[in-house]
This record gives C-alpha cells, structure tokens and sequence, in this order.
C-alpha cells in the first residue's frame, strides 16, 4: 500500500473518462457523415467500461488491495441500429428511391452522455485533490 | 511481547487511524473510479468496530485457552486491518452497478477531515511532549 494508490485509481478513470470524450465528439462531428472508408454512414460509437487492477504486484499484496479497482476502456462499440433514412434525391449517397442513409447517432443523447461524462471526470479530479490534501497534511506531522 | 511503545497508546493509536483512512480513501476512489462500470459492486471498508472491540478495556474478550484458537476480533491495535465488503445494486435497474457517486462523495469528504483531524490530534500531541522536552519553553 502506498500514497499512490489513490492517484493511479482515480488517473485511470480520468483517462476512460476522456476516451469516452472523444468518442462522443467523434460521434457530434459526424452526425452528418453519410459515407465512411467502410461504406455506408457512420455508425455511433461507444465505450465499454471494464474495472481493472491498478498494478501488476497488486496481485501479490493483501485483499484489500486486491479490492481497490482502476478502470479501464475494454473496447469501443459500434452501433449496429439502422440507420436514419432521410429523402433527399439530390444527395450524391441517396439511393434508387431518393432515401440517404444518416448516421444513426442522436445529437440529445451525446449530450447527456457527454454532461455526464464530465461530472464523472470531476468527481475524480476532486478524490485526487482530496488525496493530496491529506498526504500533505501528513507531511506537517510534527513539524 | 508487548509492542514495543515509543510513546503513549494515543499516538498508536493515531497512527492507526491514519494508516486506515488512507485505505478507506483508496476504497472510496476505486467506488467513484468504477461509478459507470457495468456490474461493478460498490465496496465499503470498515474498521470503526474493531478499532472500538481493540479500544475497549475490561469488556468482554474472547479468551485463547487452547493454543490451536484464532482471535475473533483484534484485541491489539496493530492487528485492526478493517473488513471490506461488498454491496450488490438491488434496484436491478440498468447495468447491476450500485455504485452512488453522491454518496462516495460525502464519505470522501468525511474521511478526509476525520484524517485531518487526526493529523491536528497527533501533532498536538506531539508539540506537548517537545514543551515537555524543552522543559517547558
């Protein structure tokens, strides 16, 4: 156990919470994007939260440690949902009947997802300030 | 044999405490590090109780009269490692997280000045015995 426990924990879900950042703006900047190097429109993107140990000698230590869990971004998802059909026979992807095929990503639920992503990504700034607050208090023992 | 003691039981026991909310904080961050993991259960770590069964001195202890017997509960300050446990969502709404980011909150508040508090307590202590050192100046 040491001082840093705290920071490495609170890093990794600084980082998954900035992962899933850029994936919602991933999925803001193309919500317009209707042809992909893959073909077809883009599909929304999400990530997949997985908690993970914080370091590799934890496995060693006690089960308290053990217990103490960082969290990773396991994998990225694509939306398979079918895409949003708009009729517009003048677009260069609209097909026989004059539909195109939009991205299949709503702009509302970004946002949320986006909203909630930052107060995720405070409430872990604050426990790294709250655990710096107290190794510096413990730094002033008997001075 | 008896630990060997620098100074008093309160400064042990300061330590102690010291020693445990750094766990209970590295606890409460892995709860609000997980609060959007799918299926992560929130975990809590207490230690209040058997800091006050290892506190408490002429109550009811459990006794070792065969050699093969183990403690129940620490009956020395050093022994407290506290006991973690797990708390499974129960709402069985969404993803069988039962991680509250809120009340995370609070406990990392609460834990953090009970912490501070303990650090004013251990250098009081200490700024007495130093007066006491230097003969009082």
């Amino acid at each position: 156990m040491d001082i840093f426990t705290t920071f490495k924990v609170a890093a990794s879900a600084l980082e998954a919470q900035r992962i899933r950042l850029d994936t919602i703006s991933s999925n803001i900047a193309n919500v317009e994007t209707t042809s992909t190097p893959e073909g077809g429109p883009y599909k929304k993107k999400s990530v997949y939260f997985e908690s993970t140990p914080v370091s590799f000698d934890q496995h060693l230590q006690s089960s308290i440690e053990n217990n103490v869990k960082g969290v990773k971004v396991a994998r990225i998802l694509e939306d398979n949902s079918p895409p949003k059909k708009v009729y517009n026979p003048s677009h260069p992807d609209a097909d026989k009947e004059g539909y195109v095929a939009m991205p299949n990503v709503n702009v509302l639920k970004e946002m949320t997802d986006m909203m909630s992503a930052t107060r995720s990504y405070e409430a872990n700034t604050t426990t790294i300030k709250s655990a710096k607050r107290m190794a510096l208090k413990a730094l002033e023992i008997g001075r | 044999m008896p630990p060997i003691q620098q100074f008093d039981t309160t400064i042990h026991l300061l330590q102690k405490v010291l020693d445990l909310r750094s766990r209970n904080q590295q606890v409460i961050s892995s709860n609000i590090a997980n609060a959007e993991t799918p299926g992560y259960k929130s975990l809590s770590f207490d230690f209040e109780e058997e800091l006050k069964s290892a506190m408490a001195e002429g109550g009811l202890r459990p006794v070792a009269t065969n050699e093969k017997h183990f403690a129940i509960t620490p009956s020395r300050i050093d022994e407290i490692k506290g006991r973690i446990t797990e708390n499974p969502d129960r709402t069985g709404i969404g993803d069988r997280n039962s991680v509250s980011v809120d009340n995370e909150m609070i406990k990392l508040s609460e834990n953090e000045l009970l912490y501070e508090a303990a650090v004013a307590m251990l250098n009081k202590k200490l700024s007495i015995l130093k007066y006491a050192a230097n003969d009082g100046r």
